[in-house]
């Protein structure tokens, strides 16, 4: 199969790849994870793995895309080989599992925006009892439905008239609104103390190995390296574009990002807060790092509440709520197209016409995440499972470049033509050793320490531990393992002509 | 403020928004040396 359409233009496919890489992990995963891990000791570390996991892996997933022209599968089993297709169908699967979830997370934000916006949010005295009389209702089935069917309407349009033409409109909008909301946020009283918190190094902290750990756990969760997206945008790069630069600027512009959105939060929390020992007051940092189901807590629940003390002024106070909201709904949106974008491109190189699969891959994203809608402990396991899954992603694809040879993928495919700047051997070795490194210490960290928060670590039906991580991936890799001769026939006999 | 609060102030905006701004320079420049080639 032919490509036959493309991102026009550098600053487009950046812009778009931007939309993939900040989404709700920035805003609200970010800000909770630096307060529950000392603030500024989590941010070295934090910028330390942005240069040894999530810029190398990005790297690795633009040259895979843009050489092969394929999804995952058929990709994966170009560049390691057709025996490992079924790692391509795994890289899949988890980002397909997770966006029957993540519709459900945007459709959260953007029935906040609309309550934001209508001034219901703030006629609420109870944040929590609000919260839950939302989710015990019907309304995040509708708004997961309006969400996965935007999306849809967006992809089905294609790359150059839909994806280019909504994160052109959408990523600027949200970076504009990003930065109103900085700038109100850094010039309240008060918000000061907040940013000494969140830039605060303790020595003790930093020797912390799990500060370390969640550091890491942050750059492979908010980057989107290892996903599988911009391997799937990559595929839409033009020849002559180049990968080194563009994947810096991708890794870079999204920390830099999540920096202005952590200064946010910490300013406007400890501003707004009633200070200790004053009645109804409540800890600043028990607030921002308190997770709440689904790590939701402090985003629908306390924040809604700091809003409507931020001035006299009713009207004022709506406008900020409502354009944090749609600041949130902008950033999940965005991550979903891609998402959407994933799965429809792997069943396009499985032989399906654009607008079939789109239908496919949206009725069964819709039905799919109706039990995450539904029930707040489906959607927490979802994400503990496919989320600590994304790190076997990331490691798939150092995988199939070490299949490739690693010194032959970085002078002829990252070095090869339109490149601007060359990499050097370093790379060789962050592929190599790093990166594994970094997948065996994390995947046994994360699960062995599953085992200290449950003492039937082994039942796959609980919502947090090993047990039902091993369960769960185990079901989908014997089923791809199973199936891989027929998938990866199939998707490579299908893209010959 | 501490000054080691002020270190790494510097520190972490220094790379990461520094990192960006230099890569972004970079950028620029090579698109504008493309589009004066009119490399294809």
């Amino acid at each position: 199969m032919k490509q036959q359409e493309f991102f026009s233009s550098r600053w487009m496919l950046i812009i778009a790849t931007i939309g993939i890489a900040v989404g709700t992990g920035n805003i609200w995963r970010f800000s909770r994870v630096v307060a529950q891990n000392g603030g500024g000791s989590f941010l070295i570390p934090w910028v330390i793995f942005l240069l040894i996991w999530s810029v190398p892996l990005i790297i690795a997933e633009f040259a895979i895309g843009k050489s092969t022209r394929m999804g995952p599968v058929g990709a994966i089993a170009k560049i390691a080989g057709r025996k490992f297709g079924w790692m391509g169908a795994f890289i899949v699967f988890v980002s397909t599992a997770i966006m029957f979830y993540y519709s459900v997370v945007t459709g959260w934000c953007l029935r906040y925006f609309i309550s934001a916006l209508s001034g219901d949010l703030f006629r609420v005295d109870d944040h929590l009892a609000y919260w839950n009389d939302f989710t015990s209702s019907y309304e995040p089935l509708l708004f997961h439905f309006i969400a996965i069917s935007l999306v849809a309407f967006v992809v089905l349009k294609g790359v150059t008239k839909g994806i280019e033409t909504a994160t052109k409109f959408l990523v600027p909008s949200l970076l504009i609104i990003i930065f109103i909301l900085f700038v109100r946020a850094i010039t309240l009283p008060n918000a000061i103390e907040g940013i000494k918190y969140f830039f605060t190094p303790d020595i003790n902290v930093i020797l912390d190995h799990k500060v370390w750990l969640n550091a890491l756990t942050q750059n492979a969760w908010d980057t989107g390296a290892g996903w599988g997206l911009i391997l799937v945008y990559a595929v839409y790069m033009r020849k002559k574009e180049d990968i080194p630069l563009n994947a810096a600027l991708i890794g870079f512009g999204n920390n830099a990002i999540s920096i202005i959105a952590g200064i946010t939060i910490f300013s406007t929390v400890f501003a707004l807060s009633l200070p200790a020992g004053q009645a109804g007051s409540v800890d600043a940092m028990t607030q921002v790092s308190q997770s709440g189901p689904a790590n939701t807590g402090l985003t629908f629940i306390y924040l809604p509440l700091l809003f409507s003390k931020m001035t006299g002024s009713d009207t004022i106070n709506i406008f900020f709520a409502s354009i944090f909201f749609l600041a949130l709904f902008f950033a999940a949106f965005t991550s979903l197209i891609a998402m959407i974008e994933l799965s429809t491109r792997t069943m396009i190189d499985f032989g399906l016409h654009r607008k079939k699969a789109i239908k496919i891959v949206v009725v069964a994203g819709f039905f799919l995440g109706l039990p995450s809608a539904y029930n707040l402990n489906f959607l927490a396991n979802q994400d503990w499972v496919w989320g600590v899954g994304l790190i076997l992603s990331g490691a798939f694809i150092a995988f199939a470049v070490k299949q490739y040879g690693i010194d032959k993928f970085r002078t002829e495919l990252i070095n090869g033509y339109g490149s601007d700047i060359k990499i050097g051997k370093w790379y060789n070795y962050i592929i190599g050793i790093l990166i594994p490194i970094q997948v065996v210490v994390l995947i046994l960290w994360w699960l062995i320490s599953s085992v200290s928060w449950d003492p039937e670590w082994w039942n796959p039906f609980h919502v947090e531990n090993a047990g039902t991580a091993i369960f769960q991936w185990a079901i989908v890799l014997v089923f791809f393992i199973a199936f891989n001769k027929y998938i990866v026939a199939k998707t490579l006999n299908s893209n010959l002509d | 403020m501490e000054i080691s609060t002020i270190i790494t102030m510097v520190l972490v905006l220094g790379i990461v928004w520094g990192g960006l701004a230099f890569f972004l320079m970079r950028a620029i420049k090579y698109e504008k040396i493309k589009s004066k080639n009119g490399k294809k």
